[in-house]
């Protein structure tokens, strides 16, 4: 007992703290990796190709997106430059900047909240279907569309803005918004009046949502509302290939 | 003395060492390990839908640099961008939905009590497939417009949707056909789910969609700077 208490004074202050701190590192490290389990799969070699192609094709489609959103600004500069009939272009410019703004091409920022959906922490318990503890294209387009029943304007998930045309999907368990792989947890962003958040807990679609999924499987649901929400433009495609917008000598009607 | 000082030092070292080690490596490791979960099929299904998608960004790419080289041209020679600037506006309003659109699409003619997540489904999968413009019963979406309520109390927009109800999209017409008819699709699951309600899909040479009616300009939201 004695020689114990003689070995623990010679152990120094600093070598205790070590140890208590890589054990606890140690321990936040594995209790981080194992929440992550269910979306952890061993690659396969037949996968390995197809995983690089897609992250390799996700970088893609961000460069493009980036190109298009730089090419439609220098676009703007040159529209705004023409000489010719300045009272002219300085009307259609004013219509071209409000249908841009009203139709998600352009970021904006305002009041609203943002809502979170996360993967669930809780164990697949045996027979149990590893998939429903996931978050899913349809859970987030049950937030998204119980967010526009409650009065948002404009809404982003994970930085993608959703416009006219936005499918939300699912491919095996994953998210893809406007084409764009996302991955979890999702943040739902939208601009809204006061009381969005009240208006949404009562709209039908979200409480079938929070009893189905949340309650049921542990689907984790939180929301904050900071003091501005700030939605990026949409980078995507505006080109219709197949229709052909009907002339119209009063195009404004985009004004509120 | 100094012991406890090369102590404390390699503590805080070996904290930020890990504390650094732990947020990159599960930074990095989000997406790859997201994907790494999916089934190769999966996989393919994604690698198709990402490739599709870039190649029509691609497309407007090039369609844009047209555009910003025959306006730049213009502007150096002092002419008016009047032109451009109508063509910009006209396609804008009509793909926002503030102007009508036709042209080659579908329709889908649903008789019986489909409830709103039903047609909401169909909805997304015929914008997934690259519809251009949709509307049910004559009424344009827009966003914020959702199909909500039970089968018998269907309410779009504020007003009431009564069956049979007719759906239709601009678009590539085998495409949104294919893809709201392949095997396990939309229409085989709902049909299996409402054995009562019938659906039917129809490749339409030209399809003519209104208008919406509602104000599509954010009032909240301001231009982010």
């Amino acid at each position: 007992m004695h020689g114990l208490r003689t070995r623990a004074r010679g152990v120094a202050t600093w070598q205790v703290t070590l140890g208590v701190a890589l054990l606890v590192l140690g321990f936040l490290i594995a209790a981080q990796l194992r929440s992550e389990g269910p979306r952890v799969r061993y690659t396969s070699q037949e996968r390995t190709p197809l995983v690089e192609t897609a992250l390799d094709l996700q970088a893609q489609q961000e460069a493009l997106k980036a190109q298009l959103l730089s090419i439609r600004a220098e676009i703007q500069g040159y529209e705004q430059q023409g000489q010719g009939g300045a009272a002219i272009t300085g009307k259609l410019n004013e219509q071209l900047q409000a249908v841009r703004l009203a139709s998600g091409l352009v970021a904006l920022q305002g009041p609203g909240l943002v809502i979170q959906l996360s993967d669930s922490t809780a164990a697949v318990p045996p027979g149990g279907n590893a998939r429903d503890y996931l978050v899913g294209g349809a859970d987030v387009l049950a937030v998204v569309r119980a967010l526009w029943l409650s009065g948002a304007e404009a809404i982003a998930v994970n930085g993608e803005r959703l416009v006219v045309s936005t499918a939300i999907i699912d491919i095996g368990g994953s998210v893809l918004v406007n084409s764009a792989y996302l991955a979890p947890p999702y943040q739902v962003a939208a601009i809204g009046p006061a009381g969005m958040f009240d208006k949404l807990v009562r709209v039908p679609g979200f409480v079938d949502f929070v009893k189905s999924r949340a309650q049921t499987f542990g689907i984790g649901v939180s929301y904050a509302t900071p003091a501005t929400v700030d939605l990026p433009a949409y980078a995507g495609s505006v080109t219709l290939r197949y229709g052909k917008a009907a002339p119209t000598p009063e195009p404004s009607v985009v004004a509120p | 003395m100094k012991r406890g000082w090369s102590g404390r030092l390699t503590v805080g070292a070996v904290l930020l060492l890990l504390g650094f080690l732990a947020v990159a490596q599960l930074r990095s490791q989000a997406t790859d390990q997201a994907l790494a979960q999916l089934t190769v099929q999966d996989l393919t299904e994604l690698v198709a839908n990402l490739t599709a998608r870039n190649n029509q960004l691609r497309d407007d790419a090039r369609t844009l640099e047209t555009q910003r080289t025959a306006l730049q041209a213009a502007v150096q020679r002092g002419d008016s961008s009047a032109a451009s600037i109508r063509n910009d506006l006209q396609r804008l309003l009509g793909w926002s939905g503030v102007l009508g659109v036709s042209g080659a699409g579908v329709r889908v003619a649903i008789s019986g009590s489909l409830p709103s997540a039903g047609i909401n489904t169909l909805v997304n999968e015929l914008w997934n497939a690259g519809a251009e413009a949709i509307s049910i019963d004559g009424v344009r979406l827009v966003p914020g417009l959702v199909v909500e309520g039970d089968a018998d109390a269907l309410v779009l927009g504020g007003s009431p949707l009564v069956a049979p109800l007719e759906l239709l999209a601009v678009g590539q017409p085998e495409t949104l056909a294919g893809s709201l008819t392949r095997a396990g699709g939309p229409i085989a699951q709902l049909a299996a789910s409402y054995p009562q309600v019938t659906l039917a899909v129809s490749g339409e040479d030209l399809v003519r969609i209104k208008p919406t009616d509602r104000s599509l300009a954010p009032v909240l939201g301001k231009p982010r700077i």
